[in-house]
């Protein structure tokens, strides 16, 4: 039976933000079981270049292309194969936790029941706090359900900007565990991150390092 | 076996938009109940125009009351406006009470995508959503939010100006046509300026224009309802015309939204 195998290539991408260049020919491919890693100092482009991966943002020149099972996957449905956490990413705080994910969820044709929801929060460390408006979460806790909305339904392709921001130890660890997770993924996983921490860099199989503006 | 190509998109277009739009529909409501935002903002203006009006048209009521104590009880209260105040009829006091609908809808509305764009969680609906459920969603919450306000408002309103019902079936559609128009375009217009990082001045502005034509056919219907014995043909071609704009600007907003919502 062929297990899917999945895989992300960022080819020639470049940018500019008025007329400051910010991404200049940049490409990269991870595949199935790897982990992809962007550095750079601040402003160098890092979260622009997952922006872009993401879909969120359309690139001035370059593609971005996905293959799910081995066959390319539509750009328009890109976004249904990845996860995303970056600083830019907020959930609605006047919802709870729980309400949030059975939300985003339901979006993505989950239906989640109690034990769904508390897998899903025990999994990111919130286990016991999802029935709190997320409004009165800490910063580490939004990071963490982040985290859990960014799981939901599995997806193949994980983005991961600034992954540990505001997490303690314990919330690293969960980082790490998930990200270990995505590599063994079942039908395969990837994630790209972008860091500035020589720790987080250490997790990647690859690296492009981003030189700024121009 | 491995999954082929069009068995994954049909895995991914699962949920359909109407259920995306639905979920969307529940949050802002589940939202709204909770803090209140929309309400309060449309309360507190709704409160203080009435009470502007009362206090504004309370002379022409004195004036009124006395004529109509001279008056013989078969004249009409029609032909008693006509009389003593042709410029404060019901056509007129209907379009006063549409100015205070469209200010006090928009005091509210523009909360559904400004709000979005300000705290950020706009990228992940975007993440999650196509832009048609997205609008979708948001249109059928402002047109519930406007109906609501219409409701709330408009008996206060004729009790305090005295402004006829007509027809209730014409007058019921007329309010319906109006409700239509002012929640389509306030949630384009709510879009256009949530992604120009707009405030409510912007919101104004943008929407300003397209509120002219949405009057000028509303004065249009309200003269039809209160035209005694009016034709069918012309109750149908003013409050028709007052129904198609809205139904013109939800499909034109419908076309346009992909773009805006997009980067």
């Amino acid at each position: 039976m062929a297990e899917s195998s999945v895989s992300v290539a960022l080819e020639g991408i470049s940018h500019r933000f008025g007329s400051r260049s910010v991404l200049v020919d940049i490409s990269l491919i991870v595949c199935a079981g790897q982990v992809g890693v962007v550095m750079g100092a601040n402003g160098s482009g890092k979260s622009t270049l997952l922006k872009i991966a993401a879909g969120l943002l359309r690139p001035e020149s370059g593609k971005v292309a996905f293959t799910l099972e081995s066959k390319p996957v539509e750009p328009m449905l890109h976004r249904r194969c990845i996860g995303y956490v970056s600083p830019d990413l907020r959930l609605y705080h006047e919802l709870t936790g729980v309400e949030n994910l059975e939300f985003f969820g339901r979006l993505r044709g989950l239906r989640l029941n109690n034990d769904g929801l508390r897998d899903i929060l025990d999994r990111v460390g919130l286990l016991g706090r999802g029935r709190e408006l997320v409004g009165n979460y800490s910063s580490g806790m939004r990071q963490r359900l982040k985290y859990a909305y960014a799981l939901l339904g599995s997806p193949p392709i994980l983005l991961l900007d600034e992954p540990t921001a505001n997490l303690d130890t314990e919330g690293v660890a969960m980082v790490e565990r998930v990200i270990a997770g995505q590599r063994s993924r079942s039908g395969g996983g990837l994630a790209i991150i972008a860091t500035n921490e020589p720790r987080e860099e250490a997790w990647g199989d690859m690296s492009v390092r981003l030189n700024g503006s121009k | 076996m491995s999954r082929s190509n069009t068995e994954i998109d049909a895995a991914a277009r699962v949920p359909s938009w109407i259920s995306e739009a639905s979920a969307l529909l529940a949050k802002d409501i589940r939202a709204e109940l909770r803090t209140k935002t929309a309400v309060s903002a449309v309360g507190v203006f709704s409160f203080a125009s009435l009470l502007l009006v009362a206090l504004a048209t309370e002379t022409l009521k004195e004036v009124r009351t006395v004529s109509m104590l001279r008056l013989p009880d078969i004249v009409t209260l029609t032909a008693l406006e006509a009389q003593m105040r042709p410029a404060w009829d019901s056509p007129s006091k209907m379009g006063l009470l549409w100015v205070l609908l469209c200010f006090a809808a928009f005091a509210g509305l523009s909360h559904s995508f400004v709000h979005e764009e300000e705290t950020g969680t706009v990228t992940a609906l975007r993440l999650s959503m196509s832009a048609g459920a997205v609008y979708t969603g948001k249109l059928v919450f402002n047109l519930i939010v406007t109906l609501a306000v219409a409701i709330a408002i408009t008996p206060v309103y004729m009790l305090i100006t005295g402004m006829r019902l007509g027809s209730p079936f014409v007058f019921i559609s007329v309010m319906f046509s109006g409700c239509l128009g002012l929640a389509g375009t306030a949630t384009i217009v709510a879009a256009l300026a949530a992604k120009a990082r707009g405030t409510g001045a912007l919101f104004g502005a943008i929407g300003l224009p397209l509120l002219v034509v949405f009057l000028i056919l509303l004065i249009n219907a309200a003269n039809a309802l209160y035209t005694v014995d009016a034709p069918l043909l012309r109750l149908t071609k003013d409050v028709g015309g007052l129904f198609s704009f809205g139904v013109l600007i939800i499909a034109l907003s419908a076309l346009t939204f992909p773009f805006v919502w997009e980067e």
